[in-house]
């Protein structure tokens, strides 16, 4: 069947994924092991906060801070993208979640089991926002492993919230969260949720 | 004079050029996946800087905002003033993405599946 438009949109469909979690957690691994770009490859320039702009002169007077972002893409077919963002885990970069969060299918929260703690910040933002998300929780080196069940008390994710394990570093790892992430979108979204 | 200019300019000193200082884009605010598609050419191409004549030969195939941005080397904020700048003109549409669009349905859901499994 051909979808023709008639609104006037290109057909083109862009899918956003956020990457979160706390600093170190894995959040650029995750990003460059399914992405068919090479990450990080985007700044943002801080230009809505913290930059006054001189209205007569037209120019900057504070313009010098800038955040890196990584920013992954995967192409399912022609005019068919994913597109992961790994956001910076730090409070003071909260504001870029807040617009990134805007029309996306869902969230992984990235979580290492020695620094739990770490996640909540990024679970609760999403969970204060009704946006799909799900816990990824990073296998590192030398890290004992956890009961799930403990690991979801602790971080105090509901019941039908995904959690699994995953190492970031494996392609085959990372799909099978952004599965999980996606059958969780879709489930949300029938339910109405 | 000449003895204080910087031989390359840094990367501020081009978006300025770009952007002529503006910080933030006309009109609607757009997503950084928002879809950009080049829908026509300037009459006058002499009135507008390389960087928006680059960015309306990379959406002459539908592309988003993010992937302009990353083609022209320039952060996001500032492909978005000079998206912002095209759109003015009449010149690319731009579609908010799918989620936001409200279109994520059934159908794409599984296309995104299999799409991934397939990966
Ligand atoms: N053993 C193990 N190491 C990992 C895994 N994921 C990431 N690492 C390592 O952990 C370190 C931090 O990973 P990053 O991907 O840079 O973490 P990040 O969340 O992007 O860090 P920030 O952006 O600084 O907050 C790197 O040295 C990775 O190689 C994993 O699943 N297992
Ligand atoms: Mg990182």
């Amino acid at each position: 069947m051909d979808y023709a438009r008639s609104d006037g949109r290109s057909g083109a469909l862009a899918i956003k994924i956020l990457i979160a979690g706390g600093f170190g957690v894995g959040k650029t691994t995750m990003v460059s092991a399914v992405s068919e770009i090479q990450p990080l490859s985007t700044e943002e320039l801080l230009s809505d906060r913290g930059v006054r702009v001189d209205d007569t002169s037209g120019v900057e007077t504070k313009t010098t801070t800038t955040v890196a972002l990584d920013f992954g893409r995967i192409t399912l077919r022609e005019g068919l993208w994913i597109y992961l963002f790994g956001t910076p885990g730090q409070d003071r970069f909260w504001f870029m979640w807040d617009e990134l969060a805007i029309g996306a299918l869902g969230a992984v929260v990235l979580a290492d089991t020695r620094r739990l703690g770490d996640a909540f910040p990024a679970v609760d933002f999403f969970e204060q926002r009704r946006i799909p998300y799900m816990v990824a929780v990073n296998l590192f080196d030398g890290a004992r492993r956890h009961d799930p069940v403990v690991i979801r008390r602790a971080l105090a994710v509901p019941e039908h919230v995904p959690l699994v394990p995953c190492d970031a570093r494996e392609r085959e790892s990372v799909k099978e969260v952004l599965l999980t992430l996606v059958r969780h979108a879709r489930e949300m979204s029938r339910v109405g949720a | 004079m000449a003895a204080d200019e910087d031989p390359e300019p840094g990367p501020l000193v081009r978006m300025f050029a770009v952007t002529g200082g503006r910080a933030r884009p006309v009109g609607e605010a757009f997503d950084v996946i928002a879809v950009v598609t080049t829908i026509g050419m300037p009459y006058d191409p002499a009135g507008l800087s390389p960087e928006h004549l680059a960015a309306l030969r990379v959406a002459t195939r539908p592309t988003t905002v993010a992937d302009i941005g990353t083609r022209l080397r320039l952060p996001l904020n500032i492909t978005r003033v000079l998206l912002s700048d095209l759109r003015r003109e009449g010149l690319v549409s731009i579609d908010p993405p799918a989620a936001t669009a409200g279109v994520l349905n059934e159908r794409i859901y599984q296309e995104v599946l299999n799409g991934l499994r397939a990966l």
